[in-house]
């Protein structure tokens, strides 16, 4: 059949195509086999779609797990999961007053896997919440904000606030008492702003109170505008991450060892032709890890070191979800009943902070003090202009942004405990055993 | 660095495995297998057997919408064999649904016949319980945070233990069966309407409202309390309802158990809308307030003058002051002693007590009623006319039979119904109190009483030997120490500052900077450190009470202090004469009445 104008190469057998079937099509799929040298590791980098937004090679320090404790990629695992477990969640979710709390009925009783659905919707939204901070905390202590990762460091916090948002969304959605009464007091600390607090309390809610608008709203938000946002968010951090040359690393951490090959340098194979520039594409792209040929440096090869780990950090991730959700189920409180709250009724845990503090003055514990936080969160790349102290948990030179910052931390950290444990009825302090 | 993650790599394999041996291996899977077997084991054809075979375990539902908000119940998911007679023998959940008579089945040609088919009525809408779930905790209702368990079957972890037994038992299904049936004669609902009948008896109309029934103020309104509380709470607030509630002036009514389960009942059938009223009917009852209904339920008496004796007395047991007071026999164990009231109380006062208890006892628990002005005329009468004092031998006899049911036994004023009293009665075991008053201004109390409060005036009953008698009796018996010799006193007779706007005004000022901690800042005696204070600061608004002392009694009071209670004497804080002049002048100001007959506001 084939065109006699093209006899070459010759048409190979309808047995040997069948028997080359699953060679083929694999082959078709992944470009490239197993890499057993440089340049098939480069490639198998290049021309995976998932592969590809990982640098070619990666410095020794930044796969170090005592440095990043692998925060950033468990918060974006989490927020993989959140988005697997939440499109499928919403296969069955109503966002209707009079529905929401039937549907959450029958994803717990009759739902095929509705029940470890949910857990691992709820606890994963939790611990992104939980991550993204104590990712947030770690670029604090290690000083990886500073230049040239200015704005990388303020995107993050602009993920940080989109996450409590998001989850602060999804809290609503249940439509039992917890999440009525959550929202109708993290709303109402949102309306202590001056001026246009009640407006963006009335934005919220469309309305004077928690009702069917406010689901509505709160449904959009969550599952379509925040996760756009998210999902925008988080693909411009990890391009700035390349772009802004790698993780952060102290500077000694790039000196060049004294002539003496690196590692992948020394175990190279040779396969090709050997004078091929190997980063060609790589050499095009302007910024500090630009290099040709193969000069000495402590990078490694992504594959297979920085695959594994990410690897190993996801199945890490995702057994902690999945044996969180096997032994602990998500809350489910009473139908809502607007004339009977719940004493106290408490904002979700991550705003129990700001409730706590809205206790003792409404005002400066609902927005004075939490927007100084931020706002210092996102100035501080630009006030703290020093080079020194970068790449190293809590680096001597930079001891006095580190106590700053742990003592708003450990503030919260206390109010969110006290919040959490030790209020009872009327807000009175009360010991939790 | 592979060995973790193999190990990891398990553990997510290990939690599929777990959950989907979970998702295809279900509980009610296994009964209906259970069911097919034990059913194709006792057909009695071929055919039977053969569709039997083709029933392969499902999720069965039943949706109702006959009944209020649309449900859905799956409970026959489990328990699949409630229609099924054969398996009348056999346990939960394969058990049939009983048949019964009273339930309205019928038997014809050896076939029972449900008048309430489950395809049209479901489960839930009889028995509660949590339609959705496929799991007997939550279809149950065992989870704490369910607002509906199984009636009268389910209880949960977190009511008290001592109640939960109390909370089981078929009579609470009467409770639904109320929500169609709401004919008072129904024979399915007795309990409920033993129920009712005990929420007039024991007098719950007087104090909650329940629309269409009864019109208290005083008390949370009832009307849809069985679609807010659980049967544990409903309970509790009966049985004792400063267990759940500190501040509650719900009194503790001497009930039985049997009793208060009616009650439960009554109250749990009480969810505002039920399923036999339409909408136009409620806009009715709304319109007219629910009077007609209420008046309906408390039919007005006709009195007749020549019987007014006798049908006042028939009047009080019906409408059950004995719920509360004693009366004779009777005693509710709440209220004072009406035995022999006429002996205390005249005409007037009681039939103002009647019409608007807080009128002659600012702060009297007793809700107003609304009967007819004959009614209360014929009670009152009847009150008036029992006048049989009991033995009154000596001291000790006197005080046992007037003064203990509120000074308790121990005359420190805990008797039994003293936390019904506001203010509380004296502690006559506080020697600072005792030995600061003139024995004249102490037999002066118990032969005059002390207006506005609950304390009567016993001089009708007792002369001036036999109060001088018991006054003894308490002050051995109790005070226990030595009288002393009181200490002249310097206190003005008369109010030397005339009372005008400007001296008023400067009363306020001085007590709102002096006074307000305690007393208030209404004067009401309910200010913040009032809380922790025992005998409670005076309500100064009582203005029986305010115009029964004269300015030299206020002027000792606040000048010197009140021995024995919290009240410290102001001359120490530097108040002179012309102060308290002006204190006194803004409590006499507050309790002037006007025309109207209100008292006056404070004034400004």
């Amino acid at each position: 059949m084939s065109p006699a104008a093209n006899p070459i190469p010759p048409k190979p057998g309808l047995l040997t195509a069948l028997k080359e079937l699953p060679k083929n099509v694999w082959n078709s799929i992944f470009r490239n086999p197993l890499p057993s040298n440089d340049l098939e590791k480069s490639a198998t980098s290049f021309t995976n779609f998932f592969l590809h937004i990982h640098p070619v090679k990666v410095h020794k320090h930044s796969l170090k797990p005592t440095y990043t404790l692998g925060l950033g990629l468990i918060s974006f695992f989490l927020f993989v999961i959140l988005i697997l477990t939440g499109i499928l969640l919403m296969f069955y979710y109503v966002p209707s007053t009079t529905q929401a709390y039937d549907r959450m009925l029958d994803l717990r009783g009759t739902v095929a896997f509705g029940m470890i659905l949910r857990n691992m919707h709820r606890w994963s939204a939790h611990g992104m919440v939980a991550v993204v901070f104590l990712h947030l905390a770690r670029v604090f202590f290690t000083g990886a904000y500073k230049k040239p990762r200015e704005f990388n460091w303020v995107l993050g916090v602009v993920l940080f606030l989109l996450t409590l948002f998001m989850s602060f969304t999804g809290y609503l959605l249940p439509w039992d008492q917890l999440a009525f009464w959550a929202i109708t007091v993290g709303t109402a600390i949102a309306g202590y702003a001056p001026v246009v607090g009640k407006d963006i309390q009335f934005l919220l809610m469309g309305g004077t109170s928690v009702g069917q608008e406010a689901l509505l709203r709160f449904y959009v938000l969550h599952v379509a505008v925040l996760p756009a946002i998210l999902t925008l968010g988080i693909s411009i951090h990890f391009w700035r991450i390349r772009k802004d040359g790698g993780l952060s690393r102290p500077p000694e951490a790039d000196a060049t060892p004294a002539l003496e090959f690196s590692a992948p340098a020394a175990t190279m194979k040779v396969a090709g032709p050997e004078s091929r520039k190997t980063y060609g594409l790589q050499g095009l792209v302007r910024g500090p890890i630009t290099k040709a040929g193969q000069v000495p440096d402590n990078t490694v090869f992504s594959w297979p070191d920085l695959f594994r780990a990410e690897l190993f950090t996801f199945v890490i991730t995702l057994s902690a979800i999945l044996i969180l959700s096997l032994l602990f189920n998500a809350p489910l409180e009473e139908p809502v009943n607007i004339l009977h709250p719940p004493n106290p009724a408490k904002a979700p845990w991550y705003f129990l902070g700001l409730q706590e503090m809205v206790s003792y003055s409404a005002f400066w514990g609902g927005i004075g003090i939490p927007t100084i936080f931020v706002v210092l969160l996102f100035i501080t790349p630009y006030i703290d202009r020093a080079q020194t102290g970068v790449g190293k948990w809590f680096a001597k030179e930079r001891l006095l942004a580190n106590t700053i910052f742990l003592t708003f931390v450990l503030a919260n950290i206390v109010f969110v405990i006290i919040g959490t444990f030790f209020r009872g009825p009327n807000w009175a302090f009360v010991m939790p055993w | 660095m592979r060995i973790a993650l193999a190990i990891g790599t398990f553990f997510i394999l290990l939690i599929h495995g777990i959950v989907f041996y979970d998702q295809f291996f279900h509980r009610w899977e296994r009964n209906q297998t259970a069911y097919f077997d034990q059913a194709r084991a006792m057909a009695k054809s071929d055919a039977e057997r053969a569709a039997l075979s083709d029933r392969k375990p499902r999720i069965e539902q039943i949706v109702v919408s006959n009944f209020g908000e649309t449900r859905v119940d799956r409970c026959t998911t489990c328990h699949i064999a409630s229609d099924d007679p054969r398996f009348s023998t056999y346990a939960e959940p394969l058990k049939t649904h009983p048949y019964s008579i009273a339930m309205g089945d019928v038997q014809k040609n050896g076939k029972w016949e449900r008048r309430h088919k489950f395809s049209e009525f479901g489960c839930t809408v009889c028995h509660d319980g949590q339609g959705r779930g496929l799991e007997p905790k939550y279809s149950h209702g065992e989870d704490e945070y369910w607002p509906d368990p199984l009636l009268g079957h389910t209880t949960q972890d977190s009511w008290r233990k001592d109640y939960a037994p109390k909370l089981k038992g078929k009579e609470y299904l009467e409770a639904n069966c109320a929500q169609c049936h709401t004919d008072p004669g129904f024979a399915g609902t007795a309990t409920v309407e033993k129920g009712r009948k005990l929420f007039f008896a024991t007098n719950c109309y007087g104090c909650h409202r329940i629309e269409g029934l009864s019109d208290g103020t005083i008390g949370p309104d009832l009307t849809e309390v069985g679609k807010k509380w659980k049967l544990d709470y409903l309970w509790g607030r009966i049985a004792d309802p400063r267990a759940i509630l500190a501040t509650s002036i719900m009194p503790k009514f001497n009930l039985k158990d049997d009793e208060i389960k009616a009650l439960v009942i009554f109250l749990k059938s009480r969810k505002g809308r039920n399923f036999a009223e339409t909408e136009i009917q409620r806009y009715k009852v709304k319109l007219t307030g629910g009077a007609e209904l209420v008046q309906a339920t408390i039919k007005p008496v006709e009195i007749k003058p020549a019987e007014m004796l006798k049908q006042g007395e028939k009047l009080i047991l019906d409408r059950a002051c004995t719920a509360c007071h004693k009366l004779g026999a009777r005693d509710g164990g709440i209220a004072p002693d009406l035995s022999f009231e006429g002996s205390i109380k005249d005409e007037q006062w009681i039939s103002a007590h009647f019409k608007n208890p807080k009128s002659t006892m600012p702060d009297s628990i007793m809700p107003t009623f609304r009967f007819t002005d004959d009614e209360f005329k014929a009670m009152t009468a009847y009150l008036v006319s029992l006048k049989t004092a009991p033995a009154l031998t000596n001291g000790e006899a006197t005080y046992k039979a007037l003064c203990l049911r509120c000074h308790g036994d121990k005359g420190d004023g805990n008797g039994p119904i003293a936390i019904h009293l506001d203010p509380f009665p004296r502690d006559l075991t506080k020697a600072g109190f005792m030995n600061s008053k003139s024995d004249t201004r102490l037999v002066n109390s118990i032969r005059n009483g002390v207006a506005g409060t609950s304390m009567p005036a016993w001089g009708k009953m007792l002369d001036e030997e036999q109060a001088k008698g018991v006054l003894a009796y308490i002050q051995t018996a109790f005070t226990k120490e030595p009288r002393r010799e009181l200490k002249a006193r310097q206190i003005p007779e008369k109010n030397p500052i005339a009372m005008s706007a400007e001296s008023v005004a400067r009363g306020e000022a001085q007590f709102v900077n002096r006074c307000a901690g305690c007393h208030g800042k209404k004067a009401d005696g309910k200010g913040p450190n009032s809380l922790d204070i025992q005998p409670k600061p005076r309500n100064l608004r009582n203005a029986r009470f305010v115009d029964s002392v004269d300015d030299r009694r206020l002027f000792e009071a606040i000048l010197y202090g009140v021995q024995g209670t919290a009240m410290p004497s102001w001359i120490d804080y530097g108040l002179n004469n012309n102060d308290v002049g002006d204190l006194v002048n803004f409590i006499r100001a507050i309790n002037q009445k006007p025309k109207g007959g209100q008292n006056a506001g404070t004034n400004q």
